[in-house]
């Protein structure tokens, strides 16, 4: 018979057992999808937690005076007592490609009173315009509005309000040691509430604008402590740490770069950890579509073995009979990231765009001083797709070799005269 | 009929081996991940609620929001709860109680002063309850006879320049809202891991808590350990039958961990999630398997089946017979795999899985530090579950080629040489 | 304050007509300037410096005290601080803040690190109970220093007194019982600070160290500094004076 070519036939024998394949083919889709699934899962999962941790307060880039952690005192201000070009510095760090945008920031350690209740806290000054772009904390805002630049406005924590039993509109009184050995102590508005759910920011933080702060700790209008950014991509974070380290060095001297990472490490080992994972769920889900397709291969070489034996006697090299074989593993395996693939994406983009609500499950929780809503979130990832797809393929392929070699090794003449 | 299934399959010796193999791989990987996955599990919330207040806390209510010594336990509160623990059907499953006394203060040296959170304890009770006493990195824990001794932080004695024997000077206010000072010397230094405590965390002997504050027996927590996570409803329940004259009057308030620590709670559940999706993707693979092999077994006897119906079988009788010889094979081949997986999870991990391979060292959890060994932890309940969920799948696997089955024309099979 | 209150009461020996010393014990030269002052009123006006390796300043304050329960501080200057005032009356404590004319009550346990940013921590402040109790007290030399005749004390913390320093040691003059200095040392005998005192005078009747120096021994070049310019003692007050509204507007 003239030899038709070997991957035509090999699709049209997956069809002549229409049933077998689509149900072979079904089990792979389901390893496809299984897989490309808990990886967006468990980016989203990641992400989440890290986005959350570091985008709440810390932000996923930070500068400081070198000597300024762990003690952070009042006096270390980045360029030490001479300050720096806070603008100069900030537009460098947002001008590095991975940096969405950059703040800066003072801290002072004071008291929070409203005259008969007094509390500890952390007073933060930060820029109300470009903190947004940042952190999220302010966008937490339950009651009232954020602090106006320049005025003597604060916002607080849920609390702490509670614990001073103040409200929008009352007055307060921060009092904090200065730079200059003084009391600093000024009268502000409570212009608005926050809750992020972490107790200990909303017990212990108050974000004021930070003009208004560096005037309470008689610091000069150049001296600042910290500047933060935020990155278009968390995993960015470190190249453009490194980048910055050497760009920023020609500004001030001293100064120390950190991303997410070294800032947080515990969020590190929790990614790690998920990344173990990863390995051990794709190497079980491979063992089994492996086991699908030889199983199938076999059972299908077996029954057409009759088949092989005339084309074997017909003059077929053993070697057209394999690749018949194996061109339909190569087709089945075709077929099942088409039909994997268009249960996976449209459901991905779907829960993307929309994650479903988990809540019936869990409720809100901290972890890391992350606030971890109960969603389902994943997230793309092209480069796993394309890599599960051709590893399926290849799966499918070699799953398929013994069946092959076998098919073409079947003795022609037993097999025509009897079974 | 099950008869002839039987012996159907033996005949198809092959074929169900197949078909067997993967629902006992299937089965084994089940019984191997179910019980590491709970042991897990059981290892956080052990931790957890080690290094906080137990499976379940007795406090005044109020303490859990103010944290303030004004909401203390009385003493008569505190014997009460001492006694109920003591009831019968409690007391076996409760395998440590231990008392603290628990207020904010101020902690001195000639170096400066530092923010710390003091715990007078029962060292004896606190050893055997929590981890912290093996955290220990200079010096020892506390111990029973020990009066002015302090077991502090790495953090804090860094910071304050402390060594062993150092003094220490607590300040705080007591019971009377006045400011009482107290001596202590340090015994002991530990690494938690977690900053927050090892920078400020002072334990010292209850009895010299209680005489510096004032506070006579008077407690802020008792914290319970259970010997199962899992009782811990149904404990709590009858604890609180035991004390509801006491809850009543409002000196007391039974908790159990999960409103404690929320965070925990949540975390063993995403976990859950995360390993029943995986075990569900898992036999819908291999349930797409069986599918296959169990039809092309059908579809290869249809000559058989044929004659079978010729000789009088129904059709409905054939797809049970088909039916039968699924569940057969599959809750064969479930209870093998189920046998195999605890099997080698007992064998192999029964001391500890370590995980270090995959982490390399301690974490910190919610502010617990995690251990990377797993220990399995098998429960009946989870047997069953996997056994029904098996089933099931063997059921629904082999509903359509039953389905197949019945659809033979008799005819037709006959027909054809196979 | 209690500071000063307790500072002169440690070293303020006011035995002016100088009465016969050489047989009374040191507990007694120690105890019998604590007791003196006990129940005792007093008024004076201070100055103090303070210098750190950040910033120096110096204020200057009006202090009354009754006993170890009560006291006022009120600063006069400088002009951004003045008005700024300290009410401790039992365990409450209020500072009155004149820039914004408002007075926030502090809970003791949320005491800052120092005292007013000086080199005195609220533990000497705060304090109450007598050097006496907390001390064992012994002569350990008695002789000639610099050409003066002078005692010097040990004091070793008794085993379970509320203290941190591992000894202090003192200086006394033989002839008028004033201190020279005071050594603050930890358990392992390094020096941790040290306190000397200077200018006496007699003030009200009484000879008082004027100007005390505290220096720390890790930060050479810091310093605080306290300077009396007068001190009157039973003075006619009580505690009615101690009020929140004195702690705003005090006349005297």
């Amino acid at each position: 018979m003239a030899s038709a070519p070997w991957w035509r036939i090999g699709w049209r024998n997956l069809g002549r057992n229409r049933r077998r394949t689509l149900i072979t083919a079904l089990g792979l889709a389901i390893g496809y999808f299984a897989v490309v699934f808990m990886v967006a899962w468990a980016e989203g999962l990641q992400s989440e937690m890290i986005e959350n941790g570091t985008g709440l307060l810390t932000g996923q880039l930070q500068v400081h005076a070198s000597d300024y952690r762990p003690e952070r005192k009042i006096y270390d201000t980045i360029g030490g007592r001479d300050g720096a070009d806070v603008e100069g510095l900030v537009r460098a760090v947002a001008a590095d490609p991975a940096i969405a945008a950059a703040t800066p920031r003072v801290y002072a350690g004071g008291l929070v009173s409203s005259g008969e209740a007094t509390t500890a806290g952390i007073l933060m000054g930060v820029d109300p315009q470009r903190e947004p772009d940042v952190s999220r904390i302010m966008r937490g805002l339950v009651r009232g509005r954020i602090p106006s630049a320049g005025a003597n406005e604060i916002m607080i924590g849920e609390e702490m309000a509670r614990q001073l039993d103040a409200d929008v509109g009352d007055e307060l009184i921060l009092v904090a040691p200065a730079a200059d050995g003084s009391l600093g102590n000024d009268l502000y508005t409570l212009a608005g509430v926050f809750r992020s759910g972490l107790a200990e920011l909303d017990g212990s933080y108050a974000l004021l604008p930070i003009g208004s702060l560096q005037t309470l700790v008689a610091l000069a209008p150049n001296r600042v402590h910290e500047i933060a950014a935020s990155t278009t991509d968390p995993w960015l974070a470190d190249e453009a740490a490194d980048r910055l380290a050497g760009a920023l060095a020609r500004l001030t001297r001293d100064l120390e770069v950190e991303p997410w990472t070294r800032l947080r490490p515990e969020m590190m080992e929790y990614v790690r950890l998920l990344e173990g994972w990863y390995v051990i769920v794709i190497i079980i889900v491979f063992a089994i579509a492996v086991f699908g397709v030889a199983n199938t291969m076999l059972m299908a070489t077996f029954e057409r073995r009759r088949e092989f034996a005339v084309m074997l006697a017909l003059g077929t090299t053993p070697w057209r009979v394999t690749s018949t074989v194996l061109a339909e593993a190569f087709s089945l395996g075709l077929v099942s990231l088409l039909v994997g693939g268009a249960v996976t994406f449209p459901l991905l983009v779907w829960w993307h765009n929309a994650p479903p609500d988990l809540s019936w499950l869990y409720g809100d929780f901290t972890m890391f001083g992350a606030l971890v809503r109960p969603v389902l979130r994943v997230e793309y990832n092209a480069e796993m797709a394309v890599r599960t797809a051709v590893a399926l393929l290849l799966t499918a392929v070699l799953a398929s070799l013994y069946p092959a070699a076998r098919a073409a090794r079947v003795p022609p003449a037993d097999t025509l005269s009897g079974l | 009929m099950a008869r002839l299934a039987l012996r159907n399959l033996r005949r198809q010796v092959r074929r169900s081996v197949l078909t067997a193999a993967a629902m006992i791989v299937g089965g084994a990987l089940l019984m191997i991940s179910l019980p590491l996955g709970d042991g897990t599990h059981e290892d956080w919330i052990d931790s957890a609620v080690r290094m906080g207040s137990g499976h379940i806390a007795i406090q005044a209510p109020g303490y859990q929001a103010s944290r303030k010594i004004e909401d203390r336990l009385s003493d008569s509160a505190r014997r009460a709860a001492e006694v109920g623990l003591e009831a019968p059907g409690l007391r076996e499953h409760i395998v440590t109680v231990k008392p603290q006394l628990a207020v904010g203060g101020l902690a001195s040296s000639p170096t400066g002063a530092r923010p710390a959170q003091i715990v007078g304890v029962d060292p004896v009770a606190e050893a055997a309850f929590s981890i912290l006493d093996e955290k220990v990195v200079d010096g020892r824990y506390l111990e029973p006879d020990d009066r002015l001794a302090a077991y502090v932080g790495s953090g804090l004695a860094e910071g304050l320049e402390l060594r062993l024997g150092s003094r220490l000077v607590l300040t705080a206010q007591d019971a009377d809202g006045e400011i009482a000072g107290q001596l202590v010397r340090v015994v002991g230094i530990f690494r938690s891991g977690v900053p927050e405590i090892d920078q400020a965390l002072i334990h010292i002997p209850l009895s010299t808590a209680a005489s510096w504050l004032g506070s006579g027996g008077d407690v802020t927590t008792i914290a319970v350990l259970i010997d199962s996570s899992r009782r811990m409803p149904r404990i709590r329940r009858a604890l609180r039958r035991e004390l509801a004259g006491e809850i009543e009057a409002g000196s007391l308030t039974v908790m159990g961990w999960r409103e404690a620590m929320p965070e925990l709670d949540a975390a063993v559940k995403i976990d859950d999630l995360g390993n029943y999706m995986f075990q569900g993707i898992l036999f819908g693979i291999i349930a797409m398997g069986i599918v296959n092999t169990v039809l092309m077994s059908v579809m290869y006897r249809k000559r058989e089946f044929g004659l079978l119906q010729a000789l009088g079988l129904t059709p409905r009788q054939t797809g049970g017979l088909v039916m039968v010889e699924g569940l057969i094979l599959t809750t064969l081949s479930g209870i093998i795999g189920i046998s195999l997986g605890l099997f080698i999870t007992w064998f192999f991990w029964r001391d500890g899985l370590d995980f270090s391979f995959a982490w390399d060292e301690d974490w910190t959890f919610s502010g617990v530090v995690m251990d990377p060994v797993v220990i399995p932890y098998f429960r009946i309940a989870r047997v069953i579950q996997g056994l029904v969920f098996i089933l099931i799948v063997g059921v629904l696997a082999s509903l359509y080629p039953a389905f197949r089955a019945t659809r033979i024309d008799v005819a037709e099979a006959m027909k054809f040489e196979r | 304050m209690t500071r000063t209150r307790r500072l002169l009461a440690a070293f303020l020996l006011v035995l002016v007509p100088t009465a016969a010393h050489g047989q009374e014990s040191a507990r007694d030269i120690i105890d019998q300037v604590d007791r003196i002052l006990r129940g005792e009123s007093s008024h004076g006006i201070a100055t103090m410096e303070v210098v750190t390796e950040n910033w120096e300043r110096s204020i200057t304050m009006e202090v009354w005290s009754l006993g170890t329960e009560y006291a006022l501080v009120r600063i006069t200057a400088p002009r951004s601080e003045e008005g700024m005032a300290t009410l401790k009356a039992g365990d409450d404590i209020w500072n009155y803040l004149p820039r914004v004319d408002r007075t926030i009550k502090i809970p003791a346990s949320l005491m800052m690190g120092s005292w007013m940013g000086s080199h005195f921590t609220n533990d000497d402040i705060v304090k109450e109970s007598r050097l006496i109790e907390d001390y064992d007290i012994d002569y350990s030399f008695e002789g000639e220093r610099d050409g003066v005749e002078v005692w010097e004390f040990l004091l070793t913390p008794k085993p379970e007194a509320a203290v941190v320093w591992g000894r202090i040691e003192y200086q006394v003059r033989k002839h008028d019982l004033m201190p020279t200095w005071a050594r603050y040392y930890d358990e392992d005998g390094e020096l941790v600070r040290t306190l000397t005192f200077s200018d006496f005078r007699v003030m009200s009747g009484r000879l008082v160290p004027a100007v005390m120096d505290l220096r720390p021994q890790d930060k050479p070049g810091e310093r605080t500094k306290v300077r009396y310019g007068s001190l009157e003692f039973d003075i006619d007050i009580g505690r009615s004076f101690f009020s929140l509204r004195a702690l705003r507007s005090v006349r005297r």
